[in-house]
């Protein structure tokens, strides 16, 4: 009986020793330190290691020499900055047509010979007007029976590979860049490629539904007629237009636009996902001129390396700047399962777009950092650029230069009368709206403060980041060429970018400033001493009940 | 199995663009010399009448395969999208086999084989790559070992749906994954059912609980 009763106190003993402070209210512990002094000191953790973590070449080298200036079948290529430059050799045969290069170029563009035909000049005015160009639909990071990572991959930054659906060049061979990696080969990829034709032209597009679901194209705001010659809906939406184009079969859209201007393309079938899904591209129409060839595919989007003759008039460069969102539990549900039944089913079905909520935020297909690769908008003093923006998103983004405040010239490709246009620093583009805006690099102090890196970003937030983690998203810059490293990078005097190049701290698992803070900021171990206290505490509460029963009981059975 | 599969897949990767950017004039001619054959009805790549693999002394035996691409093959494997008419083919080790590809859909198909000997067949494959509503015809001739090698058509998701088949060689070294009609995938696909199904698997399972609880309540009672 006495043993229980000493057990018992020893372990209320144990239970008072054990007990957090900071359980206890905080009066009775300002009470107790007027009474006996303050707590002592208890050392906290310490920092956890840093993981180990994986880091890419953040600027390849520009082996085959795509970067520079060139001329390939007659076609002046500008040079580009950019640490992953387009293929000279696409460009080339986008703009002089599939069928008109020679075989080598043609097998070095990597696409086929019906990709971009171009027939007759029209209008006899030095140019082709026939433009007949063919797409696919290709999945991105698609799931397999078979395989436990995902298919075709296509990273748009470190380690995030979303299931995606583009329209896609015709390419010939394999949708696979080499025998070492599953990776996707360049031309594809996200975003569909930028379509750019003349106005005027007679234009055909093939889509080829090379993909397991069918689809459409609608072309937003490109002059069409509602049917075609053969009095076929052409307008791409089922029911009003025509039957969605199911797998295996091919249809050719017919489309004479008479007006230029900045315009879009998309699927039209369930739009809130396949949309959404990456189903959408940027449609250009140039400004009719003599011998003007333009650059019919921009795969990628970005540096406009050929810009038409009517661009060429009033602009230094030209550069397509397409933002796109992306909802992991939407581009997900491809990687899950294989059946296509099921797929369908859990697209279109299950998942609810009306509560969808965006994880990731991309310029032209891809994240911080990876559009610093690709998607830098290079700039010398006093020139006028040009830039493109379509915004295919589901949320609106406000686009703010840095460092500068560019002019607006076009809404959804008409032009703002001269004494209407707008110059300012944050640029309110809405879903699927497209606006053209004048970079001024003019040093006045109100257009450009001077040479630098200027970060180009959407000021809602969230959209700078991978699903939460900055910085990534939609960040872009304006770089002056003073400010162009000769790798493609840009100079800069901040941190390092080496852990943004590691799937890791997109990951959650890296301490944000553990590159330069020198160990203030990383990561605090796990406090030991408090885990030990709450488990004895619980320990001995539960032995101090035990004997408290046994005690009653036997305290009772002797009355 | 795993192991075969996994090393198979990696196979199934294969490859060297044929004219690439990279390639050297010294490549470009041995795929010229390679029978390579490219126009506006697809290509043949690799092409070989006659190049016997080292094992080989002689052809051991000429067989020819037609084999047609439609969606319409899919409809047999619930769940697929794409289809081609045969899946499975047995030949002896040496043999020379010639494949027509017919394409009966819309967009291009390929009808590819990896693991060929680098030697004979640069990048280890024979592909033909047919147009929407166009043929190929190609000839290749396998090694003398029993070998299973992967056939497919390498368009993003067309082998996941459908597009995807083996070439036996002698006995072969196994099976693949996934072939349709013949071998099961890894990943097992989640059917949710529906509600009927569901509450009659619920009833049947309450049966056979209450089957084996009877039963156990007699075992106990005679012992
Ligand atoms: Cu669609
Ligand atoms: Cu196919």
């Amino acid at each position: 009986m006495l043993k229980h009763f000493l057990i018992f106190l020893l372990a209320l003993t144990g239970m008072l020793i054990c007990i957090p402070s900071d359980w206890l209210p905080v009066n009775m512990r300002l009470q107790w330190a007027d009474w006996f002094g303050a707590d002592a000191y208890i050392e906290p953790p310490g920092s956890r290691a840093t993981p180990i973590y994986s880091n890419q070449v953040i600027c390849p080298e520009d082996l085959p020499g795509w970067r520079k200036a060139q001329v390939i079948e007659g076609v002046s290529i500008r040079a580009t900055k950019a640490c992953i430059p387009d293929n000279p050799f696409t460009i080339a045969t986008a703009v002089m047509g599939s069928n008109r290069v020679s075989p080598d170029t043609l097998n070095k563009s990597g696409l086929t010979p019906d990709a971009i035909v171009k027939g007759r000049d029209l209008d006899g005015d030095g140019d082709p007007d026939e433009i007949h160009i063919r797409l696919e639909v290709i999945e991105l990071n698609g799931g397999s029976p078979e395989m436990q990572e995902p298919t075709t991959q296509f990273s748009i930054a470190p380690g995030i590979k979303p299931g995606l659906w583009v329209f896609a060049p015709k390419t010939l061979g394999m949708a696979t860049e080499n025998f070492e990696s599953n990776r996707a080969r360049a031309l594809l990829r996200l975003p569909a490629p930028v379509i750019r034709v003349e106005q005027g032209d007679t234009v055909k597009i093939t889509l080829e539904n090379t993909h397991y679901m069918p689809h459409t194209i609608h072309f937003h705001g490109v002059d069409h007629a509602f049917l075609d010659e053969n009095g076929e809906g052409n307008d791409g939406v089922p029911v009003t237009s025509e039957q969605a184009l199911m797998p295996g079969f091919a249809r050719t859209y017919d489309l004479n636009p008479r007006h230029a201007g900045t315009m879009y393309y998309h699927c039209h079938v369930q739009p809130q996902v396949h949309i959404m899904m990456g189903l959408q591209g940027m449609f250009v129409v140039e400004e009719n001129r003599p011998n003007n060839l333009v650059q019919t595919l921009n795969v990628g989007a970005g540096h406009v390396r050929v810009p038409s003759k009517s661009v060429s008039e009033k602009y230094h460069r030209e550069y397509d700047l397409h933002y796109q969102d992306i909802d992991i539990d939407l581009s997900n549900l491809i990687q899950q399962n294989n059946d296509v039944r099921l797929i369908t089913e859990q697209m279109h079905r299950q998942y609810n777009a009306s509560q969808a909520i965006s994880d990731f935020y991309t310029l032209n297909g891809q994240s911080f950092p990876y559009t610093f690769r690709e998607s830098l908008i290079v700039a010398s003093p006093n020139e006028n650029i040009k830039l493109r923006v379509a915004n295919g998103g589901s949320h609106g983004i406000a686009l703010h230069t840095h460092g500068h405040k560019t002019t607006l010239t076009h809404n959804d490709g008409v032009p703002v009368p001269e004494g209407a246009q707008i110059t300012r620093d944050v640029f309110w583009i809405a879903t699927s709206q497209r606006a053209d805006l004048d970079l001024n690099t003019n040093n006045d102090g109100l257009h450009s403060y001077g040479d630098g890196v200027w970060l180009l970003h959407d000021h809602e937030e969230k959209g700078i980041t991978n699903n939460g983690i900055g910085p990534g998203g939609n960040i872009g810059a304006i770089v002056y060429e003073s400010f162009m490293r000769e790798d493609g990078w840009p100079l800069t005097f901040g941190n390092s970018y080496e852990q943004y190049f590691s799937a890791e701290y997109y990951q959650r698992q890296l301490p944000v400033w553990h590159s330069y803070s020198n160990g203030f900021f990383d990561e605090a171990g796990p406090d030991i001493t408090h885990i030990a206290r709450v488990v004895g505490y619980w320990f001995f509460l539960g032995l101090a009940l035990i004997q408290f029963v046994y005690l009653v009981k036997r305290f009772g059975s002797k009355i | 199995m795993n192991t075969r599969h996994q090393n198979l897949q990696r196979i199934s990767l294969l490859f060297i663009w044929m004219v690439n950017a990279g390639a050297s004039a010294e490549q470009v001619n041995n795929h010229a010399h390679h029978g390579m054959h490219l126009d506006n009805t697809g290509m043949v790549m690799n092409n070989n009448m006659d190049k016997l693999p080292v094992e080989c002394s002689a052809i051991s035996e000429d067989h020819a395969f037609t084999v047609y691409a439609n969606v319409e093959y899919a409809k047999s494997f619930a769940g697929n999208s794409f289809g081609m008419s045969q899946h499975h083919y047995q030949v002896e080790p040496c043999s020379r086999i010639t494949v027509t590809f017919v394409n009966q859909d819309e967009v291009r198909h390929q009808w590819m084989v990896h693991g060929l000997p680098n030697y004979i067949y640069p990048g280890g494959m024979f592909h033909l790559e047919a147009a929407g509503g166009k043929s190929q015809t190609g000839t290749f001739i396998v090694p003398g070992s029993d070998t299973t090698y992967l056939v497919h058509c390498d368009m993003a998701q067309h082998m996941e749906k459908g597009m995807k088949g083996q070439l036996q060689v002698g006995a072969g070294d196994g099976q693949l994954w996934a072939i349709p009609g013949v071998t099961g995938s890894i990943n097992r696909d989640r059917y949710s059912g529906n509600k009927g199904v569901n509450r009659a698997a619920l009833v049947a399972a309450l049966f056979l609980l209450a089957v084996l609880v009877i039963y156990g309540a007699r075992l106990f009672k005679k012992s």
